[in-house]
């Protein structure tokens, strides 16, 4: 999934370039340990088909706790490795917070949490950070708790209306997002200096085993879909499905697409792998900032791109939901949420964030990767609402149209 | 002739007379508590994992106990590829280690007898990468062979590979991963066994008319069976099992999918519990196979 | 080495002017010897003497720092130990453990492309009485088993010359006796040249037509077991080729035919043809069964040397014959063998007795004990234990 953005300091680029370059080596051993999962999962197997289970008895008044499982790298860092805004909130609080990097993928932190998760159990946070796809599933399995948008007036009033009403979850009954991004076309200036502006210039014979698609199905299947004309977030059925997947067999088979990867993208620029992938716009703002020029180009499909979130989730079985909703609604204070966006570098989901960061850093607030446009959010889209058999037949017939 | 006179001397070697007395049980009991938790009822579960059903009106990743043999045969249609594709990549690969391993073995382990501190620095070559994470070397390797790098630069400039040629994602850089990685486990267990090999079978090989050569093959070779018995199953088993160096992430492609990942895909991603651990039962199953024809015919069932 | 025929017969083996240096010491220096075909040669040493290396160099197994071997008048010292047409009998027997009884016996054959490869090694097998074993694996055998197994793949392949390391060596007693004699026999059937090197000097006695004593990579006396037994030429052949009493002393007398000396006052006569040395100071000497011990004082003959005065200071009895050691003033001690002609020893210690003995069975050597003395420690560890005493003692005594 999704990373973070560049101090100036110069000092604090070379720490997090010193970080980033183990960055890959943590994300695939945590792969490693989610695979030694498998087998523990395997073996505590529940069956499945869930009775319904009910939220864990809330003891915030007493407990001024809270664990907090998010993505390395996934909010703002000073110096001396602390954290700024969650210093300050817990200060203003009380509530000690357990600040984990314990999400290296959904996949495999879900591999992980599963089964107390679906139990209705303590799976060892109180908060969570999932990306839609997986935030979806969750929501349609009635594993995470509602949340109480009375408790929490900033988002109320701050969070994005184009966020506001996502398909899964209307309303924001379970999920608030907490950073967003979109998902488009990346490629080398050097070697394609033209640019993109639309899906179809990946299959360019001339770019044959130098292009990467996504990991996930939302990402590449959403934006092939919007190409082909079709809008993600209303109605569409398995035909169009299956003529985007056609896409991308055809270009696994041809040997167009080098790999399938996730943000090590961003590695496969680096080494002269790849000339052009699918991208996240933060990543491409952080390999510019390391490349300290505009190596790299980024664009939103003419036709639309993917908009997508991480989301926050209260496990049903987390004993301290009304500090996990102070929390929160911490993040949704535009102050805050300009002081994390300044740092990660992706779309905040924080109505007014951009006019606080003005007050700062006016030259990243006017970033087009970090606040961007109008007509650029207008043409990008989230998947609408899946059924679980979509959920399950799409992301099945997707992997197997990885593999050559 | 004479040598009936002592002829009471032929006795064959007996066997020691088997005492299983109550000690002995006790003493094993908590091995067998050991393996009957770790090993047998992760066993069971996986079985029973295989054989399990999607629930009815279930989401992703629900299933039921049930006896779905039909998750096999869908499994062995689906994956029939890459099983051929993984046993194929370990067998080359193990084939590749063991080419490279036996002169380093010999070296250490006869040559360099006579040079104790030689020998443990080689040895200390042969395991320092032991000391670097699996995942850093090879993720250094697919550094060392990316597109740009003067590795490939110089290839392509000697004409030996095509201007267009790339390296990772190649079912060539998956095998060349996996020999680099198992190499330590195939050298090892044969340095082991020549280090212990009397030279004095060598010596008396030569003294009956046998060339260096012939005495490579027949006796040199024979008698490191052991080691490349244990050193080629402690490759062959990981390499076919492996799915970091047939990666999309490393140093494999769309085209190099192994077994381990196609495990990896279905239990983390697409949460097809069941097709998971049918592969995973398979994939022992078949090792198991694969080794124990291995072991019987290669007549080390009594070394090893 | 003529591939695929067998040798006819033994062959010459001649070392010229060998020597082999090892970093830091001389295993062998400078050392000459032939071996005429079809004998039973024994090398006879204590440990480190270089007998084995000497062995070694001839199967090829070490390279020579100087000197030549010639086999059959050929010289082989640049051939490697698979071209030459030499088989060894290992100490250690190395049967190779991965290959049944049969395919060890074979595999010379084999390696020579010779014709009917099974059949001659099943021939060698019955020969040593072992066909029953041979689909058995060495391991499979008993120690005695092995060593004939051991032979048999050596003798099959009918090489020019055999060499021994120690082969019996592993075995108990009575097994060895067995098999010296049936190493003899199967010399003397097959007609080849034997090399045995051996540290056990009744074997080399029992089997060999001659036997050269080795010390400090030289030979020191060479020739029939008899003659090397009954006139050794050095305090280290009397001393290791069995006991020795050896007196030193002036020569006070002479005459055509012997020598007298003078020890502590007592004469002892030694046929001048059996001393090396006829004048000055010589050491001479005589083997305990030669010695006869007396309880009461008799006249003697003028053939007999006698020495009055001793008191037995200890009796063994071992069966056959009885040890007693008897003690002279100013002469020292002496080893008597006597055979047990009637029941049990015939006197006790504390008595007072003298000893004789024909003078024909004196023998007169080149150097003296105090040198060979030197040579002891090399195989006995009671002297070590000895020497390091007295050095101890020495030293506490210099404090």
């Amino acid at each position: 999934m999704t990373e973070r953005p560049m101090p100036k300091d110069p000092r604090v680029q070379a720490l997090i370039k010193h970080a980033m370059q183990s960055k890959v080596t943590r994300r695939t051993l945590l792969a490693t340990a989610g695979a030694g999962a498998v087998v523990a999962g395997l073996a505590a197997c529940a069956p499945g088909g869930s009775s319904a289970i009910s939220p864990a008895k809330d003891t915030s008044a007493s407990e001024k706790t809270l664990r907090w499982a998010n993505w390395p790298l996934y909010i703002d860092v000073d110096d001396a490795g602390a954290y700024p805004t969650l210093v300050a909130f817990q200060e203003q609080s009380g509530i000690t917070v357990d600040y984990q990097e314990a999400i290296s993928s959904n996949e495999d932190f879900y591999a992980v949490v599963k089964d107390q998760l679906e139990l209705g159990q303590d799976i060892g946070y109180d908060l969570m950070t999932l990306t839609d796809y997986f935030a979806a599933r969750m929501v349609r399995r009635g594993v995470v708790q509602p949340i109480d948008m009375a408790a929490m007036p900033n988002v109320k009033a701050n969070l994005s209306p184009a966020l506001a009403n996502i398909t899964y979850d209307p309303g924001r009954q379970y999920s608030i997002p907490w950073q967003s991004g979109l998902t488009g076309l990346g490629w080398n200036n050097a070697d394609f200096p033209g640019g993109m502006t639309s899906i179809d210039e990946l299959w360019d014979p001339l770019l044959k085993g130098k292009i990467t698609l996504l990991n996930s199905w939302t990402d590449t299947i959403g934006l092939i879909m919007q190409s082909q004309g079709v809008n993600i977030d209303e109605s569409w059925g398995q035909d169009q499905f299956d003529a985007a997947l056609e896409v991308v067999k055809k270009q696994v088979a041809d040997r167009q697409v080098r790999a399938f990867t996730g943000n090590n993208y961003s590695e496969e620029f680096a080494s002269g792998n790849i000339t052009a992938a699918m991208v996240w716009s933060g990543d491409l703002f952080i390999m510019n900032t390391e490349a300290q020029s505009d190596k790299y180009g980024f664009a939103v499909p003419e036709k639309g791109g993917y908009l997508w979130s991480d989301n926050f989730m209260i496990p049903m079985g987390a004993p301290h939901k009304a500090n996990a909703e102070e929390l929160i609604n911490y993040y949704y204070d535009p102050a805050v949420a300009a002081q994390v966006a300044a740092y990660v570098n992706f779309i905040t989901p924080v109505v007014g964030a951009q006019e606080e960061m003005m007050k700062f850093d006016p030259a990243l607030a006017s970033n087009p990767l970090i606040f961007p446009d109008a007509a650029t959010l207008a043409r990008s889209h989230a998947f609408r609402q899946l059924t679980p058999e979509e959920d399950s037949a799409y992301s099945i017939a997707f992997e197997k149209a990885k593999v050559a | 002739m004479a040598f009936a006179a002592f002829a009471n001397t032929a006795q064959a070697v007996d066997a020691a007379p088997r005492k299983s007395s109550k000690i002995a049980l006790v003493l094993l009991a908590p091995g067998l508590a050991y393996l009957a938790l770790f090993f047998l009822t992760p066993l069971v579960a996986l079985i029973l994992t295989s054989l399990q059903a999607p629930a009815l009106y279930g989401d992703m990743g629900e299933y039921v106990y049930a006896f779905r043999w039909e998750n096999y045969v869908a499994v062995v249609n689906e994956y029939g590829e890459t099983f051929l594709r993984s046993f194929g990549y370990a067998l080359i690969a193990t084939m590749a280690a063991l080419l490279i391993s036996y002169p380093i073995a010999y070296f250490i382990g006869v040559r360099a007898r006579k040079w104790p501190a030689i020998q443990a620095i080689a040895l200390i070559l042969v395991i320092a990468p032991f000391f670097i994470s699996f995942l850093l070397r090879t993720l250094a390797w697919k550094q060392i062979f990316s597109d740009d790098s003067w590795t490939m630069e110089t290839l392509k400039a000697l004409s030996i590979l095509g201007p267009d040629a790339h390296f990772t994602g190649t079912p060539f850089a998956v095998i060349f991963g996996l020999t680099y990685n198992f190499i330590p486990f195939m050298t090892l267990p044969i340095y082991t066994t020549l280090e212990r090999l009397d030279t004095r079978y060598l010596e008396a090989s030569g003294d009956l008319y046998a060339r260096p050569s012939t005495t490579f093959f027949k006796v040199t070779l024979p008698l490191s069976m052991p080691g490349i018995v244990s050193g080629t199953l402690l490759t062959f088993i990981p390499a076919s099992g492996d799915y970091i160096n047939a990666s999309g992430d490393f140093l494999g492609g769309p085209s190099t999918q192994m077994v381990g990942n196609a495990i990896q895909s279905n239990f983390l991603v697409i949460l097809q519990y069941p097709a998971a651990a049918a592969l995973s039962i398979m994939l022992m199953a078949v090792i198991l196979v694969i080794v124990a024809i291995y072991v019987k015919r290669s007549g080390t069932e009594d070394l090893i | 080495m003529a591939t695929g025929t067998f040798a006819e017969s033994g062959a010459d083996l001649e070392l010229v002017g060998i020597t082999k240096r090892f970093p830091g010491f001389t295993a062998i220096e400078n050392l000459d010897l032939f071996i005429p075909a079809g004998s039973f040669f024994a090398l006879l040493g204590p440990s480190g003497c270089g007998k084995t290396t000497t062995l070694r160099l001839v199967a090829g197994l070490e390279e020579p720092t100087e000197g030549k071997i010639l086999i059959g008048g050929k010289d082989v010292t640049n051939m490697k130990s698979y071209q030459r047409p030499v088989n060894t009998v290992f100490q250690s027997y190395a049967l190779f453990p991965h290959m049944t009884v049969l395919e060890n016996v074979a595999f010379g054959l084999h390696r020579r492309g010779i014709k009917d490869a099974v059949a001659k090694a099943h021939e060698a097998l019955i020969l040593v009485e072992l066909d029953h074993v041979a689909n058995r694996k060495p391991q499979q055998l008993s120690g005695g088993q092995q060593q004939r197994v051991a032979l048999a793949r050596a003798v099959v392949n009918r090489p020019a010359l055999l060499l021994l390391d120690e082969p019996l060596g592993a075995l108990d007693l009575k097994l060895r006796r067995q098999m010296q004699l049936e190493l003899k026999a199967i010399q003397t059937e097959v007609g080849l040249t034997f090399l045995h090197v051996t540290h056990d000097q009744e074997e080399a006695m029992t089997m060999a037509d001659t036997v050269a004593v080795m010390n400090k990579g030289r030979i020191e006396q060479m020739g029939a077991p008899q003659e090397l037994y009954e006139l050794p030429r050095t305090a280290f052949v009397a001393s290791f080729l069995g006991q020795s009493n050896l007196f030193t002393g002036q020569v006070v007398a002479s005459t055509s035919d012997t020598i007298s000396l003078d020890i502590a006052g007592n004469h002892i006569v030694v046929p001048k043809a059996r001393a090396a040395r006829h004048t000055g100071l010589v050491t001479v000497g005589v083997r305990p069964e030669k010695l006869t011990l007396h309880t009461e004082t008799q006249t003697h003959d003028a053939g007999q040397n006698v020495l009055t005065g001793g008191v037995v200071k200890d009796v063994s009895f071992s069966g056959v014959s009885t040890q007693y050691i008897v003690s002279f003033p100013d002469v020292g001690d002496i080893v008597v063998f006597a055979q047990n002609m009637v029941f049990g020893p015939v006197v006790h210690e504390g008595a007072i007795v003298s000893v004789s003995w024909n003078i024909e069975r004196g023998f007169g050597i080149e150097d003296h004990p105090e040198q060979a003395g030197k040579f002891v420690p090399d195989d006995n560890t009671a002297s070590i234990a000895v020497a390091q005493r007295k050095a101890l003692s020495a030293e506490l005594e210099g404090a």
